[in-house]
């Protein structure tokens, strides 16, 4: 049964964090549960019964406070490191049902499939497959959403989601006319690869929903919405597959480690500190993917002001140097990123967070040694390793930068923090 | 099995060029590489200078403890026992236990259920549809009602880590 033409699938799972937080706590089944982002500061995954509630997505945690009080609804800090956990289990069960080629992971809880079946017929049985499997083997329910292009699969999940009863968390778009009546009552906003900005002017030029969309001539949607880019949506709503499947991505161009801090901070002592810590964590990253970095850029969020109640950042403000040589090791990265954190830091203002990126990353086998400066000698290369191996085997960081500080009276909140059930001993759900 | 009203044929569409195979209750593909990966290298060898490579012919990789413990990775989590429960079974307050979830539950196997909102450690029994919890102290059995919707097979417990 060859068949040449492909179809695709996104596996997305249903209030993925939630359910990872509910599956080591069958007292909360059917509850409303939600769980906050880092530093608790907003909501970004809630449960049907916490929609029910009228408990909304992105908003701050202290806005939806009363609501979480008055009906006890289950609320967690973002436990990353289980997520993680979770996250990895679903995409090796999937990647294990269709071949590993199939499986694009496209975020956390989200993965594209590559569908080699034609018969329409059989979409559904495929379908329903993964979802039971996916669930028994990891606990993690999830909805599947098939069509002929990355783009229509979207608004099937999307359709699969909006009415889990009727549908069963499962949604096939196939049917033209089914397309089109799922078009019209998408709105651009809700287009996969459509951005604000955009959804903004087109909504301007009266072009409300996906079926709108659609039919624009594609040289249109060259001049008006990115060029290349503007096509390939056109032609995927079309149901022309022109977004292929990308390999995972392995080495990253840039890393980024930032945080809210805990609370507002006023010294440059206490920045410093997060600083270094931030540094240690994104050379780590650095390091894992055997690369070096050249460009360090470090930002700060003032507190605004002149603040009133509003919920509104200040003002970015950032630096950046680009060293002689590309570099991994976390003490030739702190040097440099705290001389630049004196220049950014302006004493008498208080700081919401900081962070740091690192860029202009090469192999760290490639790395341009620069006739003035001598290159990085092996012995470096291997304090790195030796401070890898212990905080990778000993966890919890036991070896650091004193310029990291002790004692970090900035780290962000974490007050509702569930255990690491899958990945410490010490914190393994217990059984009666 | 898995794959419940869902042919091999099915499965061998989706995943051409690849065999799947059934062992005990559970179905695995070929492209499922074991436990843990590994590569040649991690094959130790005499690396004498002299006399010694003779050895090297029967080197192996040495024993894994996830190869022989864990057969489904991303379907198996750990647990620790907080009771006595299972006494009689050799599963002691403070062990780990290992714990399949990708196992169906049949009659007379240790499984963790959820019932009531709490996560307890069990033998389970089916007969004639009849499902019951089993503890092996004085804790009296605990008789489930088809309908019942605070219930649920959480896992099966596969192996049990006791420090003597």
């Amino acid at each position: 049964m060859k068949e040449e033409k492909k179809f695709k699938a996104i596996v997305d799972c249903n209030s993925f964090y939630c359910s990872c937080e509910r599956l080591f706590r069958p007292d909360l089944q059917n509850k409303p549960i939600v769980v906050l982002s880092n530093n608790d500061g907003c909501i970004i995954s809630r449960t049907d019964e916490a929609k029910l509630l009228g408990v909304q997505m992105a908003v701050p945690y202290f806005m939806a406070k009363e609501v979480i009080e008055k009906n006890n609804v289950a609320t967690f800090s973002s436990n990353y490191n289980l997520y993680g956990d979770m996250s990895r289990r679903v995409m090796d069960t999937l990647k294990m049902l269709v071949g590993e080629k199939n499986v694009e992971v496209y975020s956390v809880d989200e993965a594209f499939l590559d569908v080699p079946i034609s018969h329409v017929d059989l979409f559904n049985e495929y379908a329903l497959h993964l979802r039971e499997v996916v669930e028994r083997w990891t606990g993690i329910s999830v909805s599947v959403g098939i069509s002929t292009t990355k783009t229509l699969a979207k608004i099937a999940n999307h359709l699969a989601k909006k009415n889990k009863a009727a549908t069963k968390c499962i949604y096939t778009l196939m049917d033209p006319d089914e397309v089109r009546e799922a078009l019209k009552k998408t709105p651009v906003s809700e287009i996969w690869g459509v951005g604000r900005a955009n959804a903004e002017k087109l909504m301007k030029w009266k072009i409300e929903n996906a079926w709108d969309l659609r039919n624009m001539p594609e040289e249109w949607a060259r001049k008006n919405l990115g060029g290349v880019v503007g096509t390939r949506l056109l032609k995927e709503l079309k149901g022309i597959a022109c977004i292929e499947m990308k390999n995972e991505l392995v080495n990253k161009k840039m890393i980024t480690t930032t945080r809210m801090f805990g609370k507002n901070v006023k010294e440059l002592s206490e920045i410093k500190e997060a600083i270094s810590t931030y540094i240690s964590r994104a050379a780590e990253k650095l390091r894992r993917q055997y690369c070096a970095a050249s460009v360090i850029q470090i930002f700060m969020v003032a507190k605004e002001e002149n603040h009133s109640v509003t919920f509104s950042h200040g003002a970015t403000i950032s630096a950046s140097m680009r060293l002689s040589i590309a570099t991994s090791a976390t003490n030739e990265l702190i040097i440099p990123a705290l001389q630049i954190a004196e220049k950014v830091f302006k004493p008498g203002r208080e700081y919401k967070k900081a962070g740091v990126i690192l860029s202009g990353i090469v192999p760290d086998d490639a790395v341009q040694s620069n006739l003035f400066t001598p290159p990085t000698e092996n012995s470096k290369r291997f304090l790195m390793n030796t401070v890898d191996n212990l905080n990778f085997s000993m966890r919890n960081d036991i070896i650091k930068f004193a310029s990291s500080g002790v004692k970090n009276n900035w780290k962000m909140r974490r007050e509702f923090h569930s255990p690491k059930y899958t990945s410490r001993w010490d914190e393994l759900r217990n059984v009666s | 099995m898995v794959a419940n009203n869902f042919s091999v044929n099915l499965l061998n569409i989706l995943v051409p060029n690849q065999t799947f195979f059934m062992q005990n209750d559970q179905f695995y593909s070929s492209s499922y590489n074991g436990t843990k990966a590994f590569s040649q290298h991690d094959v130790r060898t005499a690396n004498a200078t002299g006399f010694g490579a003779a050895a090297d012919d029967y080197m192996e990789r040495g024993i894994d403890l996830n190869e022989e413990l864990i057969r489904n990775k991303p379907a198996t989590f750990f647990m620790r026992i907080s009771s006595d429960a299972m006494k009689g079974s050799g599963i002691y307050k403070g062990d780990v236990v290992i714990v399949d979830r990708s196992l169906k539950a049949s009659n007379g196997r240790v499984i963790i259920a959820t019932f009531g909102g709490e996560m307890l450690i069990r033998r389970f029994e089916k007969i004639n549809n009849k499902v019951r919890l089993l503890a092996d102290d004085t804790l009296s059995p605990i008789e489930v009602d088809s309908s019942c919707e605070n219930f649920g097979v959480w896992g099966v417990v596969t192996y049990v880590i006791h420090k003597p």
